[in-house]
């Protein structure tokens, strides 16, 4: 444990649902999309504005986060474990990114099974929208995180924080979704539940953890070349990122 | 003591929360309680015995998550966890009047097809609980903190069908009155009621402040025996801790008591001194006064219930009958074709869909089922399963997660023995069609005596009359002119004299006739004025919607016109009405660019739906349709994939001119399907996005594109069985098999099933894609191509097929 942990150990799972979601980012939907810096013909650009606003109506946005004390940083081959709670953080990556902390923060989110349904309606109409849609669900969960995140730092005053870190990212494997999201009590209290072959459902959903410190995080294993993706990445092809990696703060 | 007489107390008290308990004794977050009924029952047993000292009726056995899915790899079955829990139970309540409940939660996973789980699969996860909870000496089963109407029915057909125990049911809310899934309150009342639980209600998620509006809205839709079972308030943001004390708690219980709840317990965040001030609260009360049925004529899915108060429209386009081009789509499967029908539909107005897939050459069960599955994800509409076959009907009411309508039995007592059992046990509503074996009667008398006898039959299977409709049949006025008038009047006897809703197929009066249009019309205004409840039209039509609208303004139906008003407003006085097309939710842009030339393959690459039509009407007028397609779309397409591969047009653009290009194609289909020409295929590709994966954004993308290139596309949807693969592969006889997985998880998948498709000498090829797939990895797992995107397959498909 680092001697600057302001941390009052354990903190019960908090249900977040926004008050008022930030509208959705048009231009991190444009890049999802693959414009880059080219501006989308005016029929594109309307699209996205329409599908973007149907979104915001339909789905129901909600997410959950909780704080647990970290164990077994000093333990080298051994597992990280949090404290009052069943989950391990297996994998070198995970340990590498949490270096130095000594509390760790749960967070999924999930745009909802409406979300999921309305990306189908759309489809169904117009795959372009379709696709549209889809990019647009992909960037909004994206910014639910980010908020999600704001609400939970100030639970630690003076603290440091590391970037978000996902199951499948490196070698903390995908198959501990279905833990992850029952320490967090997630299928109960969001609806948000995992298949057998470790696919989040509803299908526009995240689960992150992010490592609280009380000096610099260790910020260096969150680039592409940590990634699952890496070499087969379509944004890196155009010498872009998905914008996981350029978060870093 | 057993739960009917306990119903006579005038309130039964339930116990309070199991977890929080435990979770205050030191349970880790993420650990499975149910566990302890093994590694340490007295824990268990003492949390049992305080909340029957504490007063409670009925005690909840820790069984909630023994299911064999939350189970999985704890060394542990799940009938061994819950025949435990239910016999802790059983000793903590000797020597006591206390009833045990075997207790059942979430089984943890999403039903298909949001997630992967096959509600069979679900039905049998909750029968192991059951048969092991009954052998354990339950008294009642409850069924709790559901979300999904879906799982709920699963979970109720799993009891009813394997004891004959009590049955409780409790979904849980947000404040918008609505599940995590959109479920509604009057959804679920309709649905369990129907499904025959004993009592039904609310528990978890709010607190007991938040829920009289709920409960308001729940006792409107039911006269069974309510059920709350609120937290201890909702959790505080900062520290997750419930707030609100037994005190409070046990006057907020007693005020939904007076509301008409009969049973009542707490859920998270209460404890013994909850349930005690409960009993103090409940014993002061007054003994409720008993509650009625209410009777409503309605149907539901599980986000929308529609009551029959006024003329709801059930769409018929949902069928292959005289339609080339839909049953050209049934017989390759496409799925999306019939959800695309749906949804046209109801943007046009319809309330309830009528679905009939059944053909000689397909498996009409099997087919219902994947629909009405389907539907369900699409659309809020009720469904109206329309088949003679029996086990279609079945299997389409098994799946569907609301009360759907039957259509039909008929007045013949074979008809009425084979098909009422199974409205009843589903709890749907059904169509008497008023004929028999002798026919169609000739006069209203004689249909209204079938009418009748219909109705006597359902209600000797205990189907209650709000739930059956009568088609008193529409003949062809120009083969049977003097019939339309005694339909009409065996129609108003029917609503008058036995007060059940009407149903009539509308549009069969013209056939044969001109202007067919203005004798629908007419006669369905007709028959609405004769006290049609139900029409069954095409609602694309805008003349068939209007006259419902219409009437409802004319009847005082529509409040202030309202409806009528934002349908029909801005419409400048037009020389027939015309329904406002309602646009869909969101589409690509359709109207023509001003200066738009008129070229085909400008059309289509600019994306122009409409207009590509247009253009390829006109140009068949003179040209041979296999020219138009590969002089100008086929090119078209072309130049926009390779600006796509050059990264100056972007894959939105592309599908919008793939989109433009389908419409085209359509117009060439129907204009193939009238003559005797075969119809314009390439080759036949089969896609799928591989068992465990339901990411399959990507795959339809992939159609749409090898659609527009004129090949016949068989998508088998996603999360599909390795075998159905080979199976559909064999059937189309297709030239390529593409396959689609996103996960790392799931590329597993895919190597079965390009294994099982060359184990069975599946010709076809195999193309494969995915994100986290490469073409090394592609080539290992044994497929023949990789592509890297929507574009390229199309140019594997033609190096394999040829242009």
């Amino acid at each position: 444990m680092t001697d600057a942990a302001p941390f009052s150990p354990y903190r019960a799972p908090a249900l977040y649902q926004p008050p008022a979601m930030p509208p959705i980012d048009q231009t991190e939907v444009r890049r999802y999309l693959g414009y880059g810096a080219t501006p989308p013909d005016p029929a594109t650009g309307a699209l996205i504005g329409r599908c973007a606003a149907e979104l915001e109506k339909e789905a129901r946005p909600r997410a959950l986060y909780a704080a647990f004390p970290l164990e077994g940083l000093d333990e080298p081959g051994a597992p990280l474990r949090l404290g009052g709670c069943e989950l391990t953080l297996p994998g070198k990556d995970i340990a590498a990114h949490l270096q130095g902390c000594s509390a760790v923060v749960l967070l999924c989110a999930t745009l909802s099974v409406q979300a999921d349904s309305l990306i189908r309606r759309t489809q169904l109409h117009d795959m372009a929208a379709g696709l549209i849609m889809d990019s647009c669900a992909t960037t909004w969960i994206e910014q639910l995180c980010d908020r999600t995140e704001d609400q939970a730092k100030p639970l630690f005053p003076g603290a440091r924080f590391t970037t978000r870190f996902s199951p499948g990212y490196g070698d903390l494997p995908l198959s501990m979704q279905a833990n992850f999201l029952s320490a967090l009590d997630a299928p109960r209290k969001i609806g948000l539940c995992v298949t057998d072959s470790s696919i989040l459902t509803p299908r526009k959903s995240v689960t992150a953890l992010f490592g609280v410190t009380g000096t610099a995080p260790a910020q260096g294993r969150t680039g592409c070349a940590h990634c699952r993706m890496n070499g087969r990445c379509a944004f890196q092809r155009k010498g872009e990122t998905c914008g996981l990696s350029h978060s870093v703060k | 003591m057993d739960f009917p007489t306990l119903l006579n107390k005038p309130f039964v008290l339930l116990d309070g929360a199991m977890g929080t308990m435990l979770q205050k004794a030191g349970l880790p977050l993420g650990a499975t309680p149910e566990l302890l009924n093994l590694t340490n029952p007295g824990q268990i047993l003492a949390i049992h015995r305080a909340y029957i000292e504490a007063g409670a009726d009925v005690i909840y056995a820790n069984t909630f998550g023994a299911n064999r899915h939350k189970l999985a790899g704890s060394g542990h079955t799940a009938a061994e966890v819950a025949a435990a829990g239910v016999a802790i139970a059983r000793r903590a309540a000797e020597g006591t009047e206390c009833l045990v409940a075997l207790d059942i939660g979430p089984i943890g996973q999403l039903l298909e097809p949001v997630g992967s789980l096959a509600f069979e699969e679900a039905v049998s996860i909750f029968r192991e609980q059951v048969e092991a909870g009954v052998r354990a000496g339950a008294d009642l089963i409850v069924l709790e903190t559901l979300t999904d109407l879906g799982e709920a029915r699963a979970a109720v057909l799993a009891a009813k069908e394997n004891s004959t125990l009590p049955v409780l049911c409790t979904m849980t809310f947000e404040e918008n009155r609505r599940t995590f899934t959109g479920c509604g309150i009057p959804s679920m009342a309709l649905t369990l009621e129907g499904l025959q639980v004993d009592a039904l209600g609310i528990n978890c998620s709010l607190g007991p402040d938040e829920l009289p509006p709920l409960v308001d809205e729940l006792r409107q839709w039911t006269g069974l025996p309510l059920v709350v079972k609120p937290n201890a308030g909702l959790p505080d943001p900062e520290t997750g801790e419930y707030s609100v004390t037994p005190a409070a708690f046990a006057v907020s219980a007693a005020a939904l008591a007076e509301k008409g709840v009969k049973i009542l317990g707490g859920c998270c965040g209460t404890t013994p001194e909850t349930i005690a001030a409960v009993k103090a609260a409940l014993g002061r009360l007054y003994p409720p006064a008993p509650r009625k049925q209410p009777h409503i004529p309605a149907v539901c899915s599980a986000t929308r219930t529609v009551p029959i108060d006024r003329a709801r429209i059930i769409g018929e386009r949902i069928n292959p009958t005289g339609k080339k081009l839909f049953k050209a789509a049934l017989l390759r499967e496409d799925v999306d074709y019939i959800l695309t029908q749906a949804l046209q539909q109801t943007e046009a107005g319809a309330d309830i869909l009528d679905v009939n897939v059944g053909l000689p050459e397909i498996d009409e069960p099997a087919m219902m089922a994947r629909c009405v599955k389907a539907l369900q994800s699409v659309t809020d509409a009720p469904l109206q399963l329309d088949s003679s076959d029996p086990k279609a009907l079945e299997a389409g009411l098994r799946l569907y997660h609301g009360r759907a309508i039957v259509n039909s039995v008929n007045g013949d007592e074979e008809s009425l023995e084979t098909v009422l059992p199974l409205v009843k046990k589903y709890g749907a509503a059904v169509v008497g069609l008023t004929l028999d074996k002798n026919g169609i009667p000739p006069r209203a008398e004689e249909r209204f005596a079938i009418a009748r006898r219909i109705l006597d039959r359902a209600l000797s299977f205990g189907i209650p009359k709000e739930n059956v409709f009568i088609d008193c049949l529409t003949l062809t006025a120009s083969a049977e002119q003097a019939a339309v008038r005694e339909t009409l009047k065996a129609l108003r006897m029917v609503k008058e004299e036995l007060g059940l809703k009407t149903v009539l197929g509308v549009s069969n009066i013209s056939f044969g006739l001109p202007n067919r249009e203005l004798v629908n019309q007419t006669f369905l205004t007709l028959a609405l004025a004769h006290g049609l409840d139900l029409p069954i039209i095409n609602p694309n039509v805008a003349a068939m919607t209007g006259a419902v609208r219409a009437y409802h303004l004319l009847y005082n139906l529509d409040p202030n016109a309202q409806e009528f008003i934002a349908a029909y407003a801005g419409m400048i006085a037009a020389p027939a009405v015309q329904a406002a097309p309602i646009p869909p939710a969101v589409a690509s842009p359709t109207t023509p660019a001003p200066q738009s030339p008129d070229d085909l393959a400008y059309a289509v690459e600019n994306g122009l739906k409409a207009d590509a039509a247009r253009l390829t009407a006109a140009l068949l007028e003179t040209t041979d349709p296999m020219e138009v397609v590969d002089t100008l779309l086929i090119p078209a397409l072309d130049r926009t994939g390779a600006a796509f591969e050059k990264g100056t047009l972007f894959l939105p653009q592309l599908i919008q001119a793939a989109n433009a290009a389908q419409a085209a194609f359509d117009v060439i289909k129907a204009k193939l399907s009238t003559g005797d020409q075969p119809p314009v295929s390439k080759g036949t590709i089969v896609l799928a996005t591989v068992k465990g994966d339901i990411h399959d954004i990507g795959k339809n993308i992939v159609k749409v594109l090898l659609e527009n290139y004129g090949y016949t596309v068989i998508d088998l949807g996603r999360d599909v069985e390795h075998q159905a693969v080979v199976d559909a592969a064999i059937r189309h006889k297709a030239d390529i098999v593409g396959l689609s997985a996103l996960m790392t998880t799931t590329l597993k998948s895919m190597e079965k099933t390009i294994a099982l498709l060359h184990e069975n000498h599946v010709p076809a090829k195999i193309m494969v894609g995915g994100a986290v797939l490469t073409p090394d990895y592609a080539e290992k797992i044994g497929a023949d191509y990789y592509s890297k995107d929507a574009k390229e397959s199309v140019d594997i498909a033609r190096r394999i097929i040829g242009k």
